[in-house]
């Protein structure tokens, strides 16, 4: 369909539509939107979470029923350290909760409360959502909501699925598995454990705790998935470590030596290749800049380094370098270091 | 034709959200998280119906970044990028990510953030939406709008996006934020609406999308795909380079339309640099009535060239009144350096009110030569 035919759709469309919505209105007032519908429908299966604080850091955060009998998923945090966590449902109740696991990698905590608890989040295998999606974000940030009062909701979209180098704030190890950005802003103070759903009520995934995007060193707005999250309550090893079974490293090197004035923010430029090496056989040359190895981005020296710790020896990777004005593409296998 | 059908309901969708009487459906009552059953029983569109009305603006905003996907290429810089530990004009340092540009024409110039440019990489290379890599120069810059230009050679023919006529954009209408500093091959996106229109001097449009690292350099789009603007970090109270980052993903954002921007791109093309205008005062309000009061002149200043003294009181440029400092910023806003303005000065010495020509120059920090090209060694 071509450009024009496209905006008389939508012009028709829209007329359409303001007719029949006048109608709507006329008859129905008080009709409920679905996004309300959806929060209405999760707001019970939140939960308020409070603990011990340090120093700075919160001692609350949120959390989503998972099951009838009281389990609660939450994320890790100082909250959970303190003599005892309590937890307020959506009614106001208050319960002392036990803490059941907790889990550094994926940064999840498991809670239980003794108390029957018919609302509660289905945990999806499978994941929920894809870019583009409309979501709902319902947490606590801030400790906005006090006692029965609900928590806050917000509207976004999925911006991307992808996992993705991410660091977590301070002390806490790096999360590797996949995450949902949203453009919901939650990440804020209390907001983790929060749910994002999607407008029928599905759980899409828990809102993480604070990190920063290494590649852009912003805040990420973000959600684990629920796959992660059944694999969890379920009790079965992490599913998101991608963790590299240990082997013992083998120094490899290429035969390149680099130019090493200006420090290791420099560009990889090729000082000197020794002879006989992966490097000659390649024709790699002097003043050759190294651009990639094996698919990684080599910004500098120290992505140079970075990179030959992952190599082993004969096995041949794509190394890219930029030669004068061209791209160059050699196939290179590392040997063992001498 | 099913596609016709279907561009039909997403019409009728826009006309749903764009309709005040749907907002008015969208308004709860006070009712907080019970659900009226009378209520939904009564609804006319039943649930399943009504979430199916959502996914399709999903798929239309899915449809609107696959439009302009071919035209947009991910920046790599090589050295200098993390050259700047902790603070870089009082934001935290960039990332260490990619960024996006976006192609402006079939023969290889591409537009992106000077974000991305701060710390001047010696090389840049520009991977293209077909996956190949080039090595690209930086032409021209423009620090007034935070956007520069690049160019990569041997391409002809190079998916160029339509571009929307600023005149046609529309407060409240759909815009989508596209990028790829996530380091995802696939671009993040994020939408909202444009906010206000005509911000910083003229320059940009507003959005509530969200702006950030991970789609500075990246384009505004709206429902059909076609570009609003370029995503920049942008703040009017102020030139500094990095200036607007520190309101990334807050509800504030700034994109630079482009449709009608020939004569700049024709500068940008021919290598120019623009910088921002500076005149060099330090004031406060004036106690005694209208104006600005001259506090300190900066030593070889356009003020200083026009023997502005402390005590002076600056009262219009271009016969708009200055009454505060955001004010004056904002004026000077509206040009870039190498204009020339008007000013009405009340000189402290002779009390008399004096109108001169000032000369514009930029900030001292930025009054360096223009951007050298990526040095190849």
């Amino acid at each position: 369909m071509n450009r024009f035919g496209w905006r008389i759709a939508i012009l028709v469309g829209c007329a359409l539509q303001i007719t029949g919505n006048q109608l709507a209105v006329a008859q129905q007032k008080s009709q409920s939107s679905f996004v309300n519908r959806a929060i209405s429908k999760s707001q019970p299966k939140m939960a308020k979470v409070f603990g011990a604080s340090a120093g700075k850091v919160e001692g609350f955060a949120t959390g989503i029923i998972v099951s009838k009998d009281g389990l609660i998923l939450s994320s890790q945090g100082v909250f959970l350290d303190g003599r005892q966590v309590k937890v307020v449902l959506a009614d106001g109740a208050e319960h002392i909760a036990t803490i059941l696991k907790r889990d550094r990698e994926t940064q999840l905590s498991l809670l239980k409360i003794q108390a029957d608890t018919p609302n509660f989040f289905e945990l999806s295998a499978e994941s929920v959502g894809e870019k583009g999606d409309w979501v709902i974000a319902l947490s606590n940030a801030f400790k906005v909501a006090d006692k029965d009062e609900p928590v806050s909701a917000m509207l976004g979209v999925i911006s991307l699925r992808t996992t993705m180098e991410a660091r977590l704030t301070k002390r806490d190890v790096a999360y590797r598995g996949e995450l949902i950005l949203i453009d919901a802003i939650t990440s804020n103070p209390g907001a983790s454990g929060g749910a994002v759903v999607t407008p029928d009520g599905k759980l899409v995934g828990i809102v993480g705790k604070i990190i920063n995007s290494s590649e852009t060193n912003t805040r990420l707005n973000y959600a684990v998935p629920s796959p992660v999250l059944k694999a969890f309550v379920d009790g079965k090893a992490s599913v998101t470590s991608d963790v590299k079974p240990v082997m013992e490293r083998q120094d490899v090197e290429f035969g390149i030596v680099l130019f090493k004035l200006g420090g290791r923010n420099n560009p990889a430029y090729i000082d000197r290749v020794v002879r006989g090496s992966p490097a000659a056989q390649a024709k790699l040359k002097s003043d050759d800049m190294i651009v990639s190895i094996a698919g990684e981005k080599i910004g500098n020296l120290k992505d140079y380094a970075e990179s030959l710790k992952s190599l082993r020896p004969e096995e041949e990777v794509l190394m890219i370098v930029k030669r004068g004005v061209e791209m160059v593409r050699v196939r290179i296998a590392p040997r063992l270091k001498k | 034709m099913p596609g016709k059908i279907l561009y039909l309901i997403v019409g009728g969708l826009f006309g749903l959200l764009f309709n005040p009487f749907a907002f008015a459906l969208a308004q709860n009552d006070n009712d907080q998280w019970k659900i009226d059953e009378s209520d939904s029983a009564a609804s006319e569109l039943s649930e399943v119906e009504l979430i199916e009305a959502m996914a399709l603006t999903s798929r239309a905003f899915r449809k609107a970044a696959g439009r302009v996907a071919p035209s947009l290429v991910t920046i790599e810089s090589y050295g200098g990028v993390s050259a700047v530990q902790g603070r870089i004009g009082g934001i935290r340092k960039q990332g260490e990510g990619n960024t996006t540009g976006i192609v402006i024409s079939p023969d290889g110039y591409i537009l992106t953030s000077t974000f991305n440019f701060i710390q001047r990489p010696p090389v840049i290379s520009v991977i293209l939406g077909d996956g190949e890599r080039h090595f690209a120069k930086l032409v021209g810059r423009d620090d007034t709008r935070k956007i520069c230009l690049l160019k990569i050679d041997g391409k002809t023919d190079l998916p160029v996006p339509e571009m929307l006529d600023e005149s046609k954009i529309k407060v409240g209408q759909w815009a989508i934020s596209l990028g790829v500093g996530y380091g995802d091959t696939s671009p993040a996106m994020s939408t909202g609406i444009i906010s206000a229109k005509n911000r910083i001097g003229g320059r940009a449009i507003q959005t509530d999308a969200n702006i950030s690292p991970a789609n500075y350099g990246g384009p505004l789009v709206d429902i059909e795909g076609r570009v609003l603007g370029i995503c920049v970090p942008m703040n009017p109270q102020s030139q500094a380079v990095a200036a607007g980052v520190e309101w990334y993903d807050s509800g504030i954002g700034f994109a630079i339309p482009l449709a009608n921007a020939n004569e700049l791109l024709e500068r940008l093309m021919a290598g120019d640099y623009i910088r921002p205008a500076f005149i060099g005062i330090q004031s406060g309000p004036n106690p005694q009535g209208d104006g600005i009061l001259v506090n300190k002149v900066n030593p070889k200043s356009p003020a200083s060239r026009l023997e502005l003294k402390e005590g002076d009181i600056l009262l219009s440029i271009n016969g708009n009144p200055v009454n505060d400092m955001l004010r004056l910023k904002q004026l000077i806003n509206r040009f870039e350096a190498g204009e020339t303005i008007r000013i009405t000065v009340k000189r402290k010495a002779t009390g008399n009110d004096e109108e001169l020509e000032m000369p514009l120059d930029s900030p001292p920090a930025n009054a360096t030569e223009p951007l050298a090209l990526p040095k190849i060694r």
